[in-house]
């Protein structure tokens, strides 16, 4: 469904991908994991359109998008979680629900949404960003499967969160598999990515070292932490 | 595009002005050589060319010099004392500093004889300064302040056409005199504004009214709102309201004064200080009948009218009091020059300390010896009463004379000005 | 006690120029990031183009009321189109001193066409005399700007909180990036709303034509005042600006009132307080609001 091929990308001086290949098939959740600075934000920023990738191709459903701009991407069914959640302030928890437009058929309906997360109906009036955390966690994941995207590409939405809400974050992106839609997550957290994901890839310096299932994860937990610095 | 053509014009002029010269220089009159150094008389204008009192004074106060100068040419003709005339101007963007620079590089650099207009007081005091130490001479017409002939005196500098204490005595004497006792003054806060606020007192209190109270308002400004609601509250009422805002800022008092119904209030409206230009802007019809002095207005009586008709052949408006002043002493200067047959300063304030004379602007005039006041008859001018704008069928065809303030009253006595000539 | 609440009123009604500008003002910088310096040149304008209606085509005030900011707003989205736009990517400082430019240029066009000194402007017949709001009587011309400029500060207001257009324009004054990446298309939204700000700065220049000196520089001076209004009011909060619009309109007619000397310092010496106490301004979100 999503296929990477040698993205390079910069910052300035510093490239920051070396020529990233990876692939998504649809229904899978895949993370992305490695240390601070390998690249994953810049990776998934590339894939949304809001980093420039020098060289390389990105398809989706096969086609190439890499020339459209974020919100043509979006709407052929990119759905897109920043690392800060990316909340509204200036709008209310049920703005935020509304501001996107819807872009595929399987979109949830504010109802359903409601159903799901109880708690985003309670506080439908309220600013976005008087939710705690993990609320606006939910909210961002909530406001993607409401446009009906087709894929979900969330920038670490455990970081920062009390291991309870860590495992609800865990449910709700079972929740979203469930739906039949793809996951592509950022994740430094390898037990909880190895609890919710089919496939990892390992990256490091701007590149995919390694693609792992669930079963080498467990083996290798050990080696990873500390390879990760955790 | 009119500027354009006006300076093709003006080098055209200058051009043929050149081959003139060059055509007398062999057979001319005999100069009588060394009395007039470098063998041309300069005039220096220093104006506003680009801001707020480039219209009152500015390009046209230049060209009502130069109108003077071919005037005086073709006067005199051969027997005139050179007819090498040239005039330069200088923008001093009403700032003192750059006031201070031009004036002394006119003097030193290009070898200015006298220079002419120089508004606002602070820049028009500097001037002052420069010339008392170049000991050149200079006419000041486009500054209001009695210290150009007071404290700040020297015996290069003239003041010509208008003070502060004219404008007081006109107007504050007479609304005064006429029954409004009480007065309410806002001046801007700044020298001008100080001045003026001084001299307004003084003259009511003379005339036996009195001032309730004086608010300096910020400067510049254009909402008076809190001043005007403020009017009626007063005790005792005011009578009348005297503004000492000058340009734009006159413009939003007279304005709003209109808006808050004061007249109805029963307060009138005194203006310290308005330019005909300030009348067109704000509108003949918000000001009808206000009450204001001046030294001068074109439509003052046939020789003003004449002069005035010639000033717009060549300009295309009608003159203010500041252009046709800049003509008056020009003309006065060039004729000293003629009678003594040098442009030595000395030489010239000797000539001119005492003088009288009478034109078309100055009436009842004279050089004053003591304080170099050129004294002349002021008016107490009244607008027209008008249904509409439409009606003024001229460029500033809106003022009449309702009272001549003779040189005596118009200006403070000399023993009085604390000038000291030393 | 009924002059203190003329004053007040006297503050309402020159706050209602500041908000005005204001509103526009941030909402421009909002969305576009971009501190408009042109503002105060496009007041000018407007009330320049009251005059000109009125002088050479005869258009009454009621007619440049309409007339001239949609003018105003399309010259405003042209301007924006062809040169804002092209900086946008580069350091908002290229765009200020585009827009500062502008504002020079526009002011010397005007200075060149009508000099330096006012032109006389009257006012709407039906809008003259003093209308008796109980405890003193006010000009009749003020009160309907003050109400006309509250009526409009209300409906923008609607419009940002009630429409989806105001939803799209809130987030993209927030965040344009995370917007833009949840599917909608921000750089069209960019060209009206810079439009949009413009005729409000021009609609203000209209309302002052008939009550204040109409001249090339008359927004020259303004426009100081109203950054200050706008980082008192907090840097692109819609809300804020026009609050801080009426608070430095009434600041200052109080501040006339007691210490003539000294107002016109008095917004500055707010805007440095409220930028020591609360440096997002008044109704303005710290950045990176906590969780």
């Amino acid at each position: 469904m999503l296929n990477v091929d040698n993205v390079t990308a910069r910052y300035g001086e510093a490239q920051v991908l070396q020529g990233v290949s990876l692939g998504v098939d649809t229904g899978e959740v895949v993370t992305l994991v490695g240390r601070n600075g390998a690249g994953k934000t810049t990776l998934l920023r590339c894939l949304m359109g809001l980093h420039r990738a020098m060289t390389g191709d990105i398809e989706f459903d096969g086609r190439s998008v890499a020339t459209l701009p974020p919100h043509k991407r979006c709407r052929i069914g990119l759905g897109y979680v920043p690392d800060d959640r990316g909340i509204f302030a200036s709008l209310s928890v049920e703005e935020n629900l509304t501001l996107p437009p819807v872009t595929g058929p399987e979109a949830w309906s504010l109802e359903q949404v409601y159903e799901t997360f109880p708690v985003l109906a309670e506080r439908r009036r309220q600013a976005g960003t008087h939710l705690s955390g993990g609320e606006q966690q939910m909210l961002a994941i909530a406001r993607v499967l409401r446009m009906g995207a087709r894929i979900l590409l969330a920038d670490e939405p455990t970081e920062g969160l009390a291991p309870l809400l860590v495992q609800q974050i865990g449910e709700i992106i079972r929740t979203v598999k469930a739906h039949g839609v793809t996951v592509l997550l950022i994740e430094q957290n390898v037990h909880f990515a190895s609890t919710v994901a089919d496939r990892h890839y390992l990256i490091a310096q701007g590149r995919v070292v390694e693609s792992l299932d669930n079963a080498e994860v467990e083996q290798r937990e050990h080696e990873l932490l500390e390879y990760l610095g955790i | 595009m009119a500027t354009k053509l006006k300076k093709a014009g003006a080098l055209t002029a200058t051009l043929a002005m050149g081959a003139v010269i060059a055509g007398c220089a062999g057979g001319g009159p005999e100069s009588e050589g060394g009395k007039i150094t470098d063998d041309a008389i300069k005039l220096g204008v220093i104006t506003d060319l680009s801001s707020v009192y480039s219209e009152l004074a500015g390009p046209n106060a230049v060209e009502a010099v130069k109108m003077a100068v071919e005037d005086f040419k073709a006067e005199h003709g051969d027997d005139a004392v050179t007819q090498n005339i040239e005039v330069t101007e200088a923008d001093h963007q009403n700032k003192p500093e750059i006031a201070n620079t031009t004036a002394r590089e006119m003097y030193d650099r290009d070898g200015v004889d006298a220079i002419f207009d120089v508004p606002t007081s602070s820049a028009a005091l500097a001037v002052a300064n420069i010339a008392k130490q170049n000991q050149k001479m200079y006419f000041n017409i486009g500054a209001a302040t009695t210290e150009l002939t007071g404290a700040q005196c020297n015996p290069y500098t003239y003041h010509y056409a208008y003070n502060t204490h004219m404008l007081a005595h006109g107007t504050g004497k007479t609304v005064t005199e006429q029954g409004s006792k009480s007065w309410y003054i806002i001046y801007p806060d700044y020298a001008f504004g100080q001045d003026m606020n001084k001299s307004f007192t003084e003259a009511i209190k003379e005339s036996g009214g009195n001032v309730v109270k004086a608010d300096a308002t910020p400067f510049p400004n254009d909402n008076f709102a809190t001043f005007m609601t403020k009017a009626p509250t007063l005790t005792p009422k005011p009578d009348v309201l005297g503004t000492m805002q000058a340009g734009d800022d006159l413009v939003n008092v007279v304005n709003q004064y209109n808006e808050f119904g004061l007249q109805d209030k029963g307060i009138n409206l005194a203006v310290g200080l308005m330019f005909d230009t300030d009348i067109a802007s704000i509108g003949v019809k918000k000001l009808e009948g206000t009450l204001y002095t001046t030294p001068w207005f074109w439509n003052l009586d046939d020789r003003s009218r004449e002069w005035a008709d010639r000033f717009k052949q060549r300009t295309g408006t009608r003159p203010t009091f500041d252009h046709a002043a800049n003509y008056s002493a020009t003309m006065q200067y060039l004729e000293a020059v003629q009678r003594t047959g040098t442009d030595d300063a000395d030489a010239i304030r000797k000539e001119l300390d005492g003088h009288s004379f009478d034109d078309f602007f100055a009436r009842n005039a004279q050089f004053r010896a003591a304080d170099h006041a050129v004294t002349h008859d002021a008016y107490l001018a009244k607008l027209a009463k008008v249904k509409k704008e439409s009606e003024v069928k001229e460029d500033f065809d809106f003022t009449k004379a309702v009272k001549k303030i003779p040189a005596e009253e118009a200006y403070m006595d000399a023993a009085d000005s604390g000038c000291d000539m030393g | 006690m009924s002059g203190l609440l003329q004053q007040l009123f006297n503050g309402l009604v020159s706050g209602s120029f500041y908000a005005l500008l204001a509103l526009g003002l941030s909402v421009i910088f909002g969305m576009l990031g971009v501190v408009n310096f042109a503002h105060g040149a496009f007041y000018m304008l407007g009330a320049f183009g009251a005059f000109v209606l009125l002088d050479s085509a005869g258009l009454n005030w009621w007619l440049a009321l309409l007339v001239v900011p949609i003018l105003l707003g399309v010259i405003g989205m042209v301007l924006e189109r062809a040169f804002v736009h092209r900086l946008m990517h580069l350091f908002p400082l290229y765009n200020f001193l585009l827009t500062f430019g502008i504002a020079l240029i526009l002011q010397d066009l005007i200075r060149l066409k009508y000099g330096v000194t006012s032109q006389p402007y009257p006012r709407p017949t039906i809008l003259d005399g003093m209308v008796d709001l109980g405890v003193f009587t006010y000009p009749k011309y003020q009160v309907f700007v003050l109400v006309l400029s509250i009526v409009l500060s209300v409906l923008v207001w609607l419009v940002l909180t009630r429409t989806r257009v105001g939803m799209i324009v809130r987030a993209s004054t927030e965040r344009a990036e995370l917007t833009q990446s949840l599917g909608i298309d921000v750089r069209r939204w960019v060209t009206p709303v810079f439009g949009f700000g413009i005729a409000l700065a021009g609609l203000a220049g209209v309302l002052a034509a008939p009550m204040r000196a109409v001249n090339s520089e008359m927004g020259a001076d303004l426009i100081i005042v109203i950054f200050a209004v706008v980082v008192i009011g907090g840097l692109g909060s819609v809300v804020g600006s026009v609050a801080a619009g009426y608070i430095v309109g009434m600041l200052t007619e109080f501040g006339n009132f007691y210490i003539p000397a000294l107002s016109q310092i008095l917004v500055f010496v707010l805007m440095a307080l409220v930028l020591l106490l609360r440096p997002a301004g008044l109704f303005g979100r710290e950045e990176g609001s906590p969780a």
